[in-house]
């Protein structure tokens, strides 16, 4: 079973990777389908607890949420305004995949380090939840484009889910959906901002955005 | 009884966007005052939530609930006249959401469990959002991407900082609710690297919401966008919303007797938000961003009090309590001021005092308040924290702290003045109508009431919530 998972992970990382070096918002928010399915799967598969049908109907809604709704609602917002899928970086795409290469060096040296004990689930799993991490945080700040900003933040959240579920033995199903549904509700009046900032600037390019520069 | 303070006003906010354009107005003022009367009766009889596992009555946050209550209350009435005359285009999407974020901030306020904390801070987050988009200007579109953006990614850390929090219990082996009360009697037990390790999380995260520099870069933009009305809410209550969690995350850590750490990093995001606050004061050239940034400057100095301990802490609540009256009272009248003057900008106001003399008079008020001046409480909370510091000899710190009072208020005066007394030649008064004069003075009023008397409940109430602090205060 830790080796499915480890399969799976390693998969994500190379997602990560894959996002860094794509120009085009079509790539981007696939890896977000793909990482919503596979951290939504995960922790069905961490050993050591006796799975319930609840927790089955807990991983299917996840999985529904994270890897159809919310990038479907991404997809629809950028469809729908007739947004270009090639953006371009303030980092350009060479040094970002060097960027997240060392985000998964320094990962793996940290989750090395930790060695938490209730680290059963596969030796991948705090490396890949850092590496989502760092890797969404990376393309806020280096993509100018606003669905991609978006992206960025739904790929960190994806993050600290999967370091949850490492732990999440405490945490009842109902406060992970409580959390799934403020994301997103949160995704979705982004969504709406996003047509908006198209329609008001013909582009979703946030250079645009400067009036209330001080 | 608690949950149903909370689902109150979520039901009459989803009621308001069903009703046709401006007919749901009424409903602000009125579930303002049932919800007002609710709070008032969770404050005397201290019920337990029927969810126990997630929400507590508390006594910090039963502060801030009252605050909150009495607060919504009077600016439903303000609200009434601001969309008579503000010309607002889809009103019952206003009024619903309105009414939507006092029901999230409710929950704010009753949340126990770490995680349903997250999620009401958050869901306060995505019911304020649209009220600054009200206006649909680029500028308000600007304001509004920012504010979700920052922070909802500042507040994913706090969640971070929560799953951190669960590690700390792991390692400690202790198996108690993941709940603020129950880590608070267990404290020693958690791990102190992971827990240290979820508090600077937490506090960057919900630091960010509160307004600390340097995470406050959306509240400047947001408060000015928005509605008058919904700036005193976001400025009034949102922030002291923020404040709790904060505020409970380090109570488990005094309990844990990590104090000295957490007590540092709050005073450091402290003097700083005193002092990025102080330098953008300084050359403002808009009232309402003005405004904005004396809220970044209280909330430093809400950090810093908390962060001294002691007498600081009790000076830290009285000045959340009092800032929350005040600032509100001054986002009302500002709005009084923009529809007079049609202008943010400072250069192109001038002659309140004369032009609209009721407006001057809680203009000034609130200044004469908010700079610390007695009779208003905000003098109080900061001498207590000031006396807090030097009984701890943290004298760097309280020298840099007077410091940077002083170059805000010289900031203040300088704008203040200007608005207030630049000649503009004009004579003819503005219209001022009584029912958008009427809530910022009894905002003014309670604060100074306040001060000469404090009913006993209050007091002890505001005890409980610092009963914590090794050795009282």
């Amino acid at each position: 079973m830790i080796q499915l998972i480890d399969g799976f992970l390693s998969l994500v990382l190379l997602s990560i990777l894959f996002s860094l070096g794509s120009g085009r918002l079509t790539v981007l928010f696939k890896v977000i389908a793909f990482q919503g399915i596979a951290v939504s799967i995960v922790p069905l598969l961490i050993g050591g607890r006796h799975v319930v049908f609840e927790d089955i109907l807990f991983t299917l809604a996840t999985l529904l949420i994270r890897g159809v709704v919310i990038p479907y609602s991404i997809y629809l917002a950028i469809k729908k305004a007739a947004i270009t899928s090639k953006f371009e970086p303030i980092v350009d795409y060479h040094a970002s995949m060097f960027a997240g290469l060392l985000f998964m060096v320094v990962a793996a040296l940290i989750s090395e380090k930790l060695m938490l004990p209730s680290m059963a689930g596969g030796k991948l799993l705090i490396t890949a939840s850092i590496a989502l991490l760092a890797g969404g945080m990376f393309i806020l700040m280096a993509r100018r484009n606003a669905i991609a900003m978006v992206l960025g933040y739904i790929m960190m959240e994806n993050g600290i889910y999967l370091v949850g579920t490492a732990f999440s033995v405490r945490a009842r199903h109902i406060v992970e959906f409580g959390i799934l549904l403020d994301v997103l509700a949160g995704v979705m009046i982004m969504a709406v901002i996003l047509q908006n900032i198209k329609q008001r600037f013909n582009d979703v390019d946030t250079a645009r955005l400067t009036t209330l520069k001080e | 009884m608690v949950e149903i303070v909370i689902l109150i006003p979520f039901l009459a906010g989803i009621a308001a966007f069903l009703m046709p354009r401006s007919s749901g107005r009424p409903l602000l003022p009125i579930t303002g005052a049932v919800h007002l009367a609710l709070s008032l009766m969770v404050w005397l009889n201290r019920p337990s939530p029927r969810l126990s596992s997630y929400f507590a009555v508390t006594p910090e946050g039963l502060l801030s609930l009252i605050v909150i209550s009495l607060l919504f209350f009077l600016i439903s009435i303000y609200a009434l006249g601001y969309l008579r005359e503000g010309h607002i285009r889809d009103e019952n999407i206003f009024t619903g959401f309105m009414l939507l974020f006092l029901s999230t901030m409710t929950m704010v306020t009753f949340s126990d469990h770490i995680m349903v904390m997250w999620i009401a801070i958050e869901a306060t987050t995505l019911t304020s959002a649209p009220l600054i988009f009200t206006y649909r200007s680029d500028a308000s579109l600007e304001a509004t991407w920012k504010y979700v953006l920052v922070c909802s990614v500042g507040i994913a850390m706090a969640l971070l900082g929560s799953v951190l929090v669960t590690i700390a219990m792991d390692i400690g082996k202790v198996d108690v609710p993941v709940s603020f009360s129950a880590l608070a009697l267990h404290a020693k037990s958690l791990d102190a690297l992971w827990l240290k390790a979820g508090f600077v999380f937490i506090l960057v995260g919900y630091g960010t919401k509160m307004g600390l520099c340097p995470m406050h870069t959306w509240l400047p933009d947001a408060h000015s966008e928005a509605p008058s009305p919904a700036s005193a809410l976001l400025s009034g209550v949102l922030l002291n919303c923020a404040y709790l969690a904060i505020f409970k995350t380090n109570k488990i850590m005094v309990a844990a007797g990590l104090e000295d750490f957490s007590g540092s990093i709050l005073v450091v995001f402290g003097l700083l938000s005193i002092m990025a606050a102080a330098t953008f004061i300084l050359k403002q050239t808009e009232y309402k961003r003005m405004l904005a940034y004396s809220s970044v400057e209280n909330m430093g100095i809400i950090a810093f009090g908390t962060g001294i301990g002691g007498l600081g802490v009790y000076g830290a609540i009285l000045c959340m309590i009092h800032h929350s009256l005040i600032k509100s009272s001054l986002f009302l009248t500002s709005g009084n001021i923009l529809l007079g003057y049609k202008t943010r900008l400072i250069e192109e106001t001038g002659g309140l005092i004369r032009l609209m003399p009721k407006t001057f008079l809680s203009f000034f008020g609130g200044f004469a308040a908010i700079s610390g001046f007695p009779p208003f409480g905000i003098f109080i909370g900061e001498l207590f924290i000031i006396l807090g510091a030097f009984k701890t000899g943290q004298y760097t710190a309280v020298g840099i702290f007077i410091f940077g009072l002083c170059v805000v208020f010289a900031g203040l005066a300088n704008q203040v003045m200007a608005i207030s007394f630049n000649d503009r030649g004009e004579t003819e008064k503005l219209p001022e109508k009584a029912d958008m004069i009427f809530p910022q003075y009894a905002l003014l009023l309670t604060s100074v009431a306040l001060v000469l008397y404090m009913p006993e409940s209050l007091s002890r109430t505001i005890s409980e919530a610092i009963a914590f602090i090794p050795g009282g205060f």
